[in-house]
């Protein structure tokens, strides 16, 4: 069973769809990237999970049940910007939030303070924080009750390059202990450092749902693009021609060779038969930047 | 969710915005206020009337001693704490009520914590009944303080003026209960006004402010109906036969039946003074003694009103996106 469910989840403001038929499922012990520009229906679609927006269609399951329910009691949130009561300190705001969820043995409110690292300044009004230390707080809220399900919407906004590893390093640990995580981040890298799977979603639409592996390898597409090492390029752009193959000069002295998917095993062996010799020949790859303009716009083809 | 099951989670939601209340420094300073600074004043009154006019003509048939066992006796403190924040002008009952609404329901707007608190208990029935649970807690706490610092006071108050403990106490504890009650009504409208108007300070001001605003305009509109000849506003009413009930309005009045209880002791207090029994024209002051309402029917319309705003707040609480 998926712990996160979204069943063509639409959310349409008066005529303007934020979200449009989004479909997806994130597992346990699973963690999604949730990429898209500012704007794309990230958030509204993590405010619809959350229950707190309520789809115009579809609907949403978590652990099963049905959002809004008593499943959300399983899940931690952190959306958009971390908000707390600025007149309380760390510690009772989480203290807080302990009593109104109801089922958190005291300890686990210094557990996870440690676990954010926050223990020397939990005692401090909340007021007096930086952006960084309300967003570790945050994260030690999302996780107070040990939930199953985490969904954290730019988590390491604000956080320097330290912080944001330990956010990185806590979310692989969350994970470990099985929960399902969805995070969302507008910031291409941090997802590649983040998440295994992506759900890329540009306009409320949702544009991808794989591993990282198949988004830059562009393994959904027709050809794919060898970067061809020989002795000579000529004698491979030749070959190509010969095969009837698109071929072009690349940098370095390569050539890229274009070849439908369903024939890419065979091409360098129907290089040797037209007598090449080639010394090395890779898939060519996208970084996930590139990739993703792809997806997100497809006229645009980055090589 | 079950019975049991949402019992628990108002349980939790109580003891998390009680956690919260306690920890709001203006709640003490309210408290503070109520309790500490009202009662001295009485007393610091009290004892200047007593110097000044015990031996003086005025307290010949012992009207001085007799206004200082009304007003500054453990039991004449105790009404004083229930009947004088009913005459400050905001009340101090809806300043409270105003605060406590702030706290609860403004502070989730202002800080946007709407998003935190419905994750972390998604049952939105019980954060709402959790939330005027705890309001009307809070508001029971501070009355019941007032009283107990009035008895307070009142006692240090025998050992230099010339007061009992003598008093209907039965009949005070009565109307500190059914004021508490009726505190329900403007409870559920103040959060009613702070969660729709979206704005914590907004939607204090509309609480303070909308029902005196549209029983003066009421006022106004009375004097243009009465107004003669006839004129396009008592042409209407006529016209319509609502004259009558127009003029019957005022009896519904959301203020007039929310401070009856509080000022209840205080038309007993005149009619005690005066030593009649008889109606008696008080003129202008009939509208602060409460005028001809009954304690019954005080309570029957408080109880509409908290109806009326307890469903049109459940309807947008249980049903609006969160932002």
């Amino acid at each position: 069973m998926s712990a996160i469910q979204a069943e063509r989840l639409t959310k349409r403001y008066g005529s303007v769809a934020a979200v449009s038929d989004v479909t997806f499922e994130v597992s346990a012990g699973e963690v999604a990237g949730f990429l898209g520009p500012n704007g794309a229906g990230k958030t509204t679609t993590l405010r619809m999970l959350a229950g707190l927006v309520r789809p115009t269609s579809g609907h949403c399951r978590v652990l099963g049940r049905s959002v809004p329910g008593p499943g959300l009691r399983e899940v931690g949130t952190m959306i958009e910007e971390p908000t707390f009561y600025p007149y309380l300190t760390g510690r009772a705001n989480l203290r807080h939030a302990a009593l109104l969820h109801g089922d958190v043995p005291a300890r686990r409110i210094d557990e996870a303070l440690a676990f954010v690292r926050m223990e020397n300044a939990a005692d401090k009004k909340v007021r007096a924080y930086s952006q960084g230390m309300r967003q570790r707080l945050a994260l030690a809220r999302a996780i107070l009750w040990k939930p199953k399900v985490l969904l954290l919407d730019e988590p390491t906004n604000g956080l320097d390059p330290a912080g944001i590893a330990e956010v990185r390093e806590a979310l692989a640990t969350v994970a470990d202990e099985g929960a399902a995580v969805l995070v969302s981040s507008h910031i291409l890298a941090e997802v590649e450092k983040l998440a295994d799977r992506v759900l890329a979603i540009d306009k409320g639409v949702l544009r991808f749902d794989g591993s990282l592996d198949r988004l830059v390898s562009r393994m959904d597409e027709a050809t794919v693009t060898y970067v061809v090492h020989a002795a000579d390029v000529n004698t491979v752009l030749a070959a190509a021609q010969e095969l009837g193959l698109t071929a072009r000069a690349g940098d370095g002295g390569a050539a890229l060779v274009d070849v439908p998917r369903a024939e890419a095993g065979d091409l360098l062996h129907r290089l040797a038969l037209q007598g090449v010799k080639v010394t090395s020949a890779t898939p060519l790859t996208d970084s996930l930047e590139s990739a993703y303009l792809r997806l997100v716009n497809p006229a645009e083809k980055p090589s | 969710m079950s019975g049991a099951g949402r019992l628990a989670a108002i349980g939790h939601v109580f003891r998390a915005e009680a956690f919260k209340v306690l920890r709001k420094r203006r709640v003490y300073v309210l408290a503070a206020l109520y309790w500490a600074v009202l009662p001295i004043l009485v007393l610091v009154t009290a004892r200047v009337l007593h110097v000044n006019l015990a031996r003086s003509f005025a307290n010949e048939v012992g009207n001085v001693d007799q206004a200082l066992q009304l007003f500054a006796s453990p039991f004449g403190l105790v009404q004083v704490a229930l009947a004088a924040p009913a005459y400050m002008s905001p009340t101090l009952y809806i300043v409270a009520v105003a605060l406590v609404a702030a706290l609860l329901i403004g502070d989730e707007r202002s800080q946007n914590m709407w998003k935190s608190v419905l994750v972390v208990q998604p049952d939105r029935w019980a954060v709402l009944l959790g939330k005027v649970a705890v309001a009307m807690a809070t508001l029971g706490a501070l009355m019941l303080g007032g009283a107990v610092s009035g008895f307070l006071f009142g006692a240090l108050g025998t050992t230099f003026l010339p007061t009992t403990f003598v008093g209907a106490w039965g009949e005070v504890a009565g109307l500190y209960l059914l004021q508490w009650a009726v505190l329900l009504a403007p409870t559920l409208f103040a959060f009613l006004m702070v969660f729709v108007v979206r704005s914590g300070v907004l939607g204090v001001v509309t609480v303070l402010f909308l029902p005196g605003l549209v029983e003066g305009i009421y006022t106004v509109l009375t004097s243009l109906a009465q107004l003669q000849p006839l004129n396009r506003i008592n042409a209407v009413f006529q016209a319509l036969r609502l004259q009558r009930a127009w003029e019957a309005l005022p009896e519904y009045f959301f203020t007039a039946n929310l401070y009856l209880p509080g000022r209840w002791p205080v038309r007993d207090a005149v009619n005690a003074f005066l030593e009649t029994a008889d109606e008696v024209d008080m003129g202008p002051l009939t509208g602060m003694l409460g005028g001809d309402l009954t304690l019954p029917h005080a309570g029957l319309v408080m109880l509409g009103y908290a109806v009326l705003f307890g469903v049109l707040l459940a309807w947008s609480f249980l049903r609006r996106d969160v932002d």
